[in-house]
């Protein structure tokens, strides 16, 4: 990792037309979605989706360094939010933005109940526990029939509309989650680099050094689950709206392995890394459905390819999004 | 405005590492504690730093108990360490590894320096500046941006010291800080060490090096199973005979030592190296 670095720093041009070829391709895809057919939008979405995800999950295993597998649990909190407060299951129909605000609080409410039991361990430990929670909430809304309706699952939930503007084409849905992506990676690339992100980043390295410069481990911890719980069910409402139907079998374990596929195979700790590996994770399925059956193999050759080749990720830590800023801008 | 030991005792099961240590530590000065491997040395600077719990006794600055704080609690009350083993933020920057000490005094504001990118700026210049200059005097401003776990093992040593640093503590408490240095790195080391000197800090210094314990320390601590066998001036220490007995053993000792030795030498074939 740190060989890549350097060469990229020995070598600004390359690193600058890197940049501009990046925001090229990220232009052009953009430019390009109206026109495309309603299949295609569909599968940028569940793209925009992962990546939301992958930025959230990223803040706790990248940053802090905590394996958590159980992450689709705050993605399902903030899918029922939505599917409870704007469908005829309990007659509400709350407007968009409003479950937005309080799927994001009840987010983060489960991330800090997650992150005080969990608060004393680590690796292996931590992925266990956490992933039981994660099967907890998926059993949990699996029989709890009365409310989400089981197995069965709730549908017919409401069109999301903001400020008169209805969104439910595949379309309006992209312009959705690119906004929210947007925000939300400019808000946690900022975060990263702000004291928190830095005292995130000491936990990883050394906690109990970390301590021994005064870092509160146990807040900075459940401000890394918090926030990264208010992500995950962000997205879980974006998801339940695009879809429009939510059943448990979307937050399956899984789910959980994927999100942290997409931060392992990308890059850990880079929201560049997350971008890179949700678009290979979810676009390549997509590009090898005609070979159904050996999807799966290919994603593991690709996986154990990777590994070897890169095990820090495809992208280094070194090449983030300040890198590329610098490119474009100089400096 | 001391820190004090008073009747200080750590206890592993049956095993009394510390046994009523009192000592008291004035600003101003640096301490050393020496005493033989196993003596208890490191074991105090963990007690201090709340590494370790305190069996007994009671542990205070300037009147301020310590003994029950956590960790980063006493860190905050102006306590700052070293380790045995270097421990830094390996793939950290050597420079980020010294602004993470801001965290206690800036986190409140990470909100603020998320939103208001103007506010972010002046935090970050203002952080760096300082630590800047702490690194320069340590000569590491050429590893400013190098990541910390690929710097050279006795710049690791001196950028440990620097981002104890940071936070001006009141005590800073280093264990073995020339352990694995060379003698241009440990001469290096000595002087910096005594440029620390302050009038409102106490240096507290555990080392096997004894030249750099009896050039850089005004007062040294003896440790000997545990208890406190000597206090003095680094010239008191090396006159008192019980110190040299711990050390060494007595004369009888000694002879026994050798007489070993030459047992096992003969034993395993080895032969004495003749003088040609």
């Amino acid at each position: 990792m740190s060989v890549t670095g350097t060469l990229y720093q020995a070598r600004p041009r390359s690193s600058r037309v890197l940049s501009f070829l990046l925001l090229g391709l990220a232009v052009a895809l953009i430019a390009a979605t109206p026109f495309l057919p309603n299949y295609h939008v569909r599968v940028i979405n569940s793209l925009l989706i992962y990546i939301l995800l992958g930025i959230g999950l990223n803040i706790v295993i990248g940053y802090a360094g905590l394996l958590d597998l159980g992450f689709v649990a705050f993605y399902a909190v903030g899918a029922y939010s939505y599917a409870l407060l704007a469908s005829p299951q309990l007659g509400l129909h709350l407007p968009f933005l409003l479950i937005l605000a309080v799927a994001a609080m009840l987010g983060a409410l489960t991330g800090i109940l997650l992150g005080i039991p969990v608060l004393r361990l680590r690796g292996d430990y931590l992925a266990i526990v956490t992933l039981g929670f994660g099967e907890i909430i998926r059993i949990i809304v699996n029989n709890l029939d009365w409310l989400t309706g089981g197995p069965k699952g709730i549908a017919r939930l409401d069109k999301a509309s903001f400020a008169g503007i209805e969104m439910a084409r595949p379309i309006e849905i992209f312009w959705l989650l690119l906004v929210t992506v947007v925000v939300v990676g400019t808000v946690v690339w900022r975060l990263e680099r702000s004291i928190l992100g830095k005292g995130w980043a000491a936990i990883r390295e050394d906690q109990d050094a970390a301590r021994g410069i005064g870092i509160n481990t146990t807040n900075a911890k459940l401000a890394a689950f918090a926030t990264s719980a208010t992500i995950g069910s962000i997205a879980g409402v974006i998801f339940a709206a695009s879809q429009r139907f939510v059943s448990p079998e979307s937050f399956t374990l899984q789910e959980s392995i994927l999100i942290v596929l997409v931060i392992v195979i990308g890059g850990i700790g880079n929201i560049l890394g997350i971008v890179v590996g949700a678009a290979i994770l979810i676009l390549l399925p997509e590009v090898l459905r005609q070979f159904a059956e050996w999807r799966i193999l290919f994603l593991g050759l690709l996986m154990i390819f990777l590994i070897i080749v890169r095990p820090g990720g495809i992208v280094p830590r070194s090449f983030g999004p300040d890198k590329l800023i610098r490119g474009l801008f100089g400096k | 405005m001391t820190l004090a030991f008073q009747n200080l005792r750590k206890q592993y099961g049956d095993v009394v590492a510390i046994d009523d240590v009192s000592a008291n530590f004035a600003p101003g000065m640096i301490h050393g504690i020496i005493g033989p491997n196993g003596a208890g040395k490191s074991t105090l600077i963990n007690m201090t730093a709340g590494s370790y719990t305190v069996s007994g006794g009671s542990i205070s600055l300037d009147g301020k108990r310590l003994v029950r704080l956590k960790k980063y609690e006493i860190a905050n009350s102006g306590v700052s360490r070293t380790y045995q083993n270097i421990r830094l933020f390996d793939q950290m920057t050597a420079l980020e590894n010294l602004e993470v000490c801001f965290y206690p005094r800036e986190v409140a504001g990470t909100l603020k320096e998320v939103l208001w990118p103007p506010y972010a700026s002046a935090r970050h210049a203002r952080r760096r500046e300082k630590c800047l200059e702490i690194l320069r005097f340590f000569d590491l401003q050429g590893y400013a941006d190098a990541e910390a776990g690929s710097l050279p093992y006795g710049r690791q040593r001196m950028l440990e010291i620097a981002r104890a640093l940071v936070c001006n503590p009141r005590v800073l408490l280093l264990d073995e800080p020339a352990a694995g240095l060379n003698h241009h790195e440990t001469t290096e080391l000595t002087a910096k060490l005594a440029a620390l000197r302050s009038p409102e800090r106490v240096m507290i210094v555990v080392e096997h090096d004894m030249d750099l314990v009896m050039t850089l320390c005004d007062n040294i601590i003896v440790m000997h199973h545990g208890k406190l066998l000597f206090h003095g001036t680094p010239a008191e220490v090396q006159a008192s005979s019980d110190v040299q007995l711990a050390y060494l053993g007595t004369a009888n000792d000694i002879d026994d030592i050798r007489a070993a030795a030459q047992d096992r030498r003969a034993q395993l074939g080895i032969r004495a190296r003749r003088r040609s």
